[in-house]
C-alpha cells in the first residue's frame, strides 16, 4: 500500500483513501468562509501533534497574529509550537517566495533543513495571479513553484479563493488545477432555504479516491467531514434538487 | 536652589530601564520605527520587500525605506538580497529579539509609553 500523508481529519482521510501522497501539491479551493484555511491549518497542526511532522505556513494576506488567534479558537496553540521550533508562520509575498525558492540556501530551504519541516501551507495561491497577466506564464510560474516545494520534500496544501459563493467555478485550460496533484472543492450549497457546506475530492493523481460529495461542519475542534448528501443531485451547482424532481424533469415531463 | 522644569522632566522621564532607554534613544527613535518594531513583534517571521512591508504597516514606501535601513544599521532588523531584491526581516539575534519583546511588553504600561513618546519627540528636535 502507498505511503500516505494523513490530514488527521477523519472523514477527509477516508475520502482520500488514507491521505495525500507524499511530496505532492494539493489545492483546496472554495469561496470565502468555506473553511479552506481552517482545513489547511488543521493539516499542519495534526501533522505536528499526531504525526511528528513539523510545518510551515506561508501567508500572503493574513497577518500571522490572525493565525495565532484563529488557531486558538480551535484549541491549537500555534505560538507554543513556534517556540518549540515545530512551526513557523511566515508573512511574505509571492514574488519574494518565488525568488527565495529559486535560489540555493533560501529561507524556506534553510527552515526545511533546520526544522525538518515536512508540510507546508501556502495561503493563498490566488495572490500569484498578480505576478503575471499572461495565463501561460502564470501556469509556468505555478508549475515551477510547486516543483520547488516538492524538491524540498514538502507535502503542500495550497488554498485558492473561488470567486463565486454558490455554484461551480470555471476551470480554464491554463488553470493551476491541472498542475496540482489533488484538487479539493469546498462549496456552499442551498438546501431547503438553508446553507450547508459541501466538500468534494475532484482529483487525486496516482490514487483512487471517494467520488461522493460530503457535508462538513466547522466545529470548535476544526473541520468535521460528515456523511454524503443523500437524495440530492446538482450539489456542486450550489442549488441541488431532489433526485425524484430531476427524474420527473428528465423523463416524465418529456 | 531651584530645579529647572526641563531638567526635572528629563530626570522623571529617564526613570526607566537603562537598556530600554538606550533602545528607544538609539534604535526605535521614530514613530514609524516603533510601528515597524511592533508589527515585527506581532508577526515575527515576516520577510518581505520594502513595498510590501509599507503596505502591511499602512505607510508610505519612501518613509518606511529609510526607517528600515536605520533599523538594519542598529541591528534590530536584517536585510538579505534575494536576486537583487532587498528583503527585510527581524534580526535573528536572540538578544535583540529579547530586547524587542521587552520593549513591546513594557509599552503595555501607560507610564512607560508616555516616557517613550517623550524621548522620541525629544530626539526628533
Amino acid at each position: 500500500m502507498q505511503q500516505r500523508v494523513k490530514t488527521g481529519i477523519k472523514g477527509l482521510d477516508e475520502m482520500l483513501h488514507g491521505g495525500f501522497l507524499p511530496q505532492t501539491a494539493n489545492l483546496i479551493e472554495g469561496a470565502t468562509g468555506t473553511g479552506k484555511t481552517t482545513l489547511c491549518m488543521q493539516f499542519i497542526y495534526n501533522g505536528i501533534i499526531l504525526y511528528n511532522e513539523p510545518g510551515l505556513i506561508i501567508t500572503f494576506e493574513e497577518f500571522p497574529q490572525q493565525y495565532y488567534r484563529d488557531a486558538a479558537t480551535f484549541g491549537w496553540d500555534f505560538k507554543k509550537l513556534e517556540q518549540e521550533g515545530k512551526l513557523k508562520i511566515i508573512m511574505t509575498s509571492p514574488e519574494v517566495t518565488k525568488l527565495d525558492l529559486e535560489r540555493v540556501g533560501g529561507k524556506i530551504e534553510t527552515l526545511v533543513t533546520e526544522m525538518g519541516a515536512r508540510r507546508i501551507l501556502i495561503d493563498s495561491l490566488s495572490h500569484f495571479e498578480r505576478l503575471s497577466s499572461d495565463p501561460v506564464e502564470l501556469r509556468t510560474i505555478g508549475y515551477s513553484f510547486i516543483n520547488a516545494l516538492k524538491r524540498e520534500g514538502l507535502t503542500s496544501v495550497l488554498t485558492r479563493e473561488s470567486p463565486t459563493l454558490l455554484g461551480g467555478a470555471e476551470i480554464d485550460d491554463e488553470n493551476i488545477a491541472f498542475i496540482v496533484d489533488s484538487y479539493i472543492l469546498m462549496r456552499y450549497v442551498e438546501i431547503e432555504s438553508a446553507i450547508h457546506r459541501a466538500l468534494l475530492v475532484l482529483k487525486l493523481r496516482g490514487s483512487d479516491h471517494a467520488k461522493d460529495i460530503r457535508q462538513y461542519e466547522i466545529t470548535s475542534q476544526g473541520i468535521k467531514v460528515q456523511a454524503k448528501f443523500e437524495g440530492q443531485e446538482g450539489i456542486m451547482s450550489g442549488s441541488p434538487r431532489r433526485m425524484a424532481e430531476s427524474f420527473v424533469e428528465a423523463f416524465v415531463k418529456r | 536652589m531651584t530645579i529647572q522644569s526641563d531638567d526635572f522632566t528629563a530626570k522623571l522621564m529617564d526613570d526607566m530601564d537603562a537598556r530600554l532607554l538606550d533602545f528607544i534613544k538609539t534604535k526605535v527613535n521614530s514613530f514609524i520605527k516603533w510601528d515597524l518594531v511592533r508589527f515585527f513583534y506581532e508577526n515575527p517571521n515576516t520577510t518581505d520587500s520594502v513595498e510590501n512591508i509599507a503596505k502591511y504597516a499602512g505607510r508610505n514606501t519612501a518613509a518606511v525605506q529609510s526607517e528600515l535601513k536605520e533599523l538594519v544599521e542598529s541591528g534590530v532588523m536584517e536585510v538579505q538580497l534575494v536576486n537583487d531584491l532587498p528583503v527585510y526581516s527581524l534580526a535573528s539575534d536572540q538578544e535583540m529579539r529579547q530586547l524587542v519583546d521587552e520593549f513591546i511588553l513594557a509599552c503595555e504600561d501607560r507610564h512607560f509609553r508616555v516616557k517613550a513618546v517623550y524621548h522620541i519627540i525629544r530626539g526628533m528636535r
